[in-house]
């Protein structure tokens, strides 16, 4: 038993650290609310070279074959760094998608494309309804010739205008299945969905009977549901470790501030009200910490308590986060609500990502039919 | 990382099962003598004193070897040996602080429970700031005097031994003048009342000291060290009982899901509630991540390093975590929580024989609320995390104004 990380994990988070110390600054952030794609494509590049975009890939598709530990790693310093980009969409719901349920044809195409920087890729789980279950999906497939046409209404879709393949799940004749749609083809309309973190961003995906191939089929058709609960899962824990690297951001921020920020002659660290919160603020950041590894390991390894690990990280980082972040707003008082300073950009990154993959409730229900269940 | 245990762990594992299967008091513990008789089968199956070296009666064994130990010991809700503070905080501190001659002297009779020790540290006067103790011991060239008052003295009735925290320099800054011993409690010059807490029962004592006798072969360390000393010795076993903890909780939550099942509201089982589901699955995350920070100090203690000011981390989470769980299970279980006597089986907490306390989810309840004052209060938890972890600085205080201290 070893909860600690190795020589070459640390060495990974440290590189990315530095990588995005240098490259992501705050102003690099900023930069890129006003910008059409959103991110910047040298440091996509980059990323590229240093092999973060194939990262969880298998080596034959150009990835580096690390487990989700690692990936962790590397999306918790995004976090951190309120990263602006498609690097969660394309790795992660795309990239793990394909991974998950692809042809080895389809893997070869894509993966390839991912680790090369050449593609982006996302997937569109949620419609009008915001239910996370793969069970509430209305979109259709409907056969034609060899193919599909498909239909339906898609929200909140992460990066899909800078996204290169699109993996949608619809329900054909045989049941729910996932389909990889080109955003760009015809019946496909996007409409940007503008929310408070400008460095992220959403569409509405609107599928008018846009036509797909034989090919666009991933995994078989009608065996979707499984599929997307594994997607899910992964995408639940990836996304709390971006919230920790954001919450444990807006901590450090804090502590630093109550260090210098003087009133009443002392520091403000000195009081206790303020003291008591920051050292509330880490064990909450301590405790979703041991949350994302524990449950990026039980993913990995294939432990008996995946699943649960999974809804016990995403609820419990889904709620420290958001307190952490809006604490370190009150420890700052009011420079921390203004737009100059950048700790919003931290605290609007945890707080897009809290509903998304399921929010708090959604997984405690599932934790709660967990323990029902099994007593 | 690999959070799956070892080949190793898991046959020791199985050994420590298949022991306590044989070797578990087939009737309930009621006396000092009974438990101090199944104390000594533990010692001699090696699983007390784990940890202490070899040389002194201990087993020379690794933390995790000791929390699995300590886990299986709840899982089978086997009875607690006696001398929890002797095995827990002062033989680890005659281990490091004390003589050759001290360690001779006592560890070997802490472990067979021989002799059972208490702690003598907080006042009335000194409970959080326990650095302004007022108890004296006064050099009487071949021994000490000692004078004052103690409380909240955990098995002060049955001590034989106490280790005593007493001012041995009342002219220098409050923390520099105290000093650590060990005393007879078995003297005229002791007196031992019981302390009656919310909980009905007496757990603690208050302990006077009227021209009480310490021997100065029995001081531990350097005069004017002994704030230091129990600086390290609160520190201590925060790891021991790691797993166990959460063990104990999951059995907990295990009896009030059991019991939320028979239970009704508005004609539908409680179990159904969508509020009591959320309750269920908010507190079940965070038993496990609880397990998940065990895991983590166990990986530290493993690599021999010590958690430090991390402990009052793990001492916070735990402890505040208790109260939340036991205010859930009352809230749950409605009047039937509250009841010490008449409550049908099903809404019974089973008998917490392991951790030496009565089994009833009032009594659990109502122990909930002394684990945030005693060890360190959570607000003196915050303060050493913000002091030593976050490196904040230090508020003004009043009794530092003057730079005496």
């Amino acid at each position: 038993m070893n909860f600690s990380f190795s020589d070459d994990q640390i060495l990974l988070k440290n590189s990315v650290r530095a990588a995005l110390d240098e490259q992501c600054k705050p102003a690099h952030v900023r930069a890129m609310f006003d910008d059409a794609r959103g991110y910047g494509p040298e440091l996509w590049g980059e990323m590229a070279k240093l092999g973060w975009l194939g990262l969880p890939f298998p080596e034959e598709q150009g990835g580096a074959d690390l487990g989700l530990v690692e990936l962790a790693l590397v999306i918790e310093e995004m976090g951190r760094a309120a990263y602006p980009g498609p690097f969660f969409a394309t790795v992660v719901l795309g990239g793990l998608g394909i991974m998950l349920g692809g042809s080895p044809a389809q893997k070869d195409k894509w993966l390839s494309a991912i680790a090369s920087g050449k593609a982006r890729a996302t997937a569109a789980l949620l419609e009008e309804h915001l239910d996370w279950d793969p069970a509430s999906i209305t979109a259709t497939a409907a056969k034609s010739g060899s193919g599909w046409t498909l239909s339906g209404l898609k929200r909140f879709v992460p990066w899909a205008h800078v996204a290169d393949v699109v993996v949608v799940p619809a329900r054909s004749p045989e049941g729910l299945s996932l389909f990889l749609v080109d955003p760009k083809a015809s019946g496909v309309t996007l409409k940007p969905m503008v929310g408070i973190d400008l460095a992220s961003r959403w569409s509405e995906m609107r599928l008018d009977k846009v036509p797909v191939g034989a090919d666009a089929l991933l995994g078989q058709a009608g065996t979707a549901g499984p599929l997307l609960d594994s997607l899910l899962r992964r995408a639940a824990v990836m996304s709390s470790a971006e919230m920790l690297g954001a919450a444990r951001r807006c901590l450090d921020m804090s502590v630093e501030y109550a260090k210098v920020r003087e009133q009443f002659g002392q520091p403000i660290g000195s009081f206790q009200a303020v003291r008591h919160r920051c050292a509330e603020m880490l064990l909450e950041v301590e405790n979703a910490h041991a949350a994302v590894y524990y449950a990026a390991w039980a993913l990995t390894a294939g432990a008996e308590d995946a699943a649960i690990a999974s809804s016990i990280c995403k609820s419990y980082v889904s709620e420290a986060a958001r307190r952490v972040c809006g604490d370190s707003i009150q420890v700052h008082g009011g420079i921390g609500f203004t737009w100059e300073y950048d700790l919003h950009l931290y605290m609007k990154r945890a707080k897009a990502l809290e509903p998304l993959y399921g929010d708090t409730e959604y997984h405690r229900e599932l934790i709660a039919r967990h323990v029902t269940s099994s007593r | 990382m690999d959070l799956n245990y070892t080949p190793e762990d898991i046959a020791f594992r199985k050994h420590v099962q298949t022991w306590l299967e044989q070797n578990l008091p087939k009737t309930e513990i009621r006396t000092l003598e009974e438990r101090r008789a199944w104390h000594r089968k533990l010692y001699e199956a090696g699983y007390l004193g784990m940890g202490w070296p070899k040389e002194y009666g201990g087993g020379g064994a690794r933390p995790m070897e000791q929390a699995i130990v300590a886990d299986e010991m709840a899982r089978a809700n086997a009875p607690a040996p006696t001398n929890s503070l002797g095995l827990g905080i002062v033989g680890p501190t005659i281990v490091v602080h004390g003589t050759d001659a001290q360690k001779r002297r006592y560890l070997k009779k802490i472990l067979t429970a021989e002799e059972l020790w208490c702690q003598l540290y907080s006042e009335p006067n000194a409970g959080s700031d326990l650095a302004a103790l007022k108890t004296s011991a006064v050099d009487q060239g071949d021994h000490f005097v000692v004078n004052g008052q103690k409380i909240w003295t955990s098995g002060g009735k049955i001590a034989d031994w106490g280790l005593l925290l007493a001012r041995t320099d009342t002219k220098v800054a409050k923390h520099k003048g105290i000093s650590c011993f060990l005393m007879n409690m078995r003297q005229p010059g002791v007196d031992v009342r019981p302390l009656k807490q919310i909980t009905g029962s007496s757990e603690f004592c208050e302990v006077f000291m009227t021209n009480a006798r310490v021997e100065k072969s029995d001081q531990i360390g350097k005069l004017g060290e002994g704030w230091a000393i129990a600086q390290t010795t609160l520190g201590y076993e925060r790891g021991g009982r790691a797993l166990a903890r959460i063990t104990n909780y999951a059995s907990h939550f295990s009896r009030l899901v059991g019991a939320a099942k028979r239970m009704r509201r508005h004609g539908k089982p409680l179990i159904e509630d969508p509020v009591v589901r959320q309750k269920l699955g908010r507190i079940w995350s965070e038993i496990e991540v609880e397990r998940y920070q065990a895991l983590r100090t166990l990986t530290l203690l493993e690599r021999g390093e010590h958690p430090g000011a991390g402990g009052s981390l793990t001492k916070l989470s735990y402890s505040e975590l208790e109260k939340r769980f036991m205010e859930l299970a009352l809230e749950i279980l409605g009047p039937y929580g509250q009841l010490i006597e008449g409550a049908p089986e099903e809404f019974q907490l089973e008998v917490e024989t392991a951790v030496a306390e009565q089994g009833s989810w009032a009594y659990a309840y109502l122990w909930s609320r002394a684990g945030t004052i005693y060890a360190g209060s959570s607000e003196i938890q915050k303060n050493v995390i913000g002091e030593r972890i976050l490196g904040l600085p230090k508020e003004t205080r009043a009794d530092r104004v003057g730079g005496k201290a």
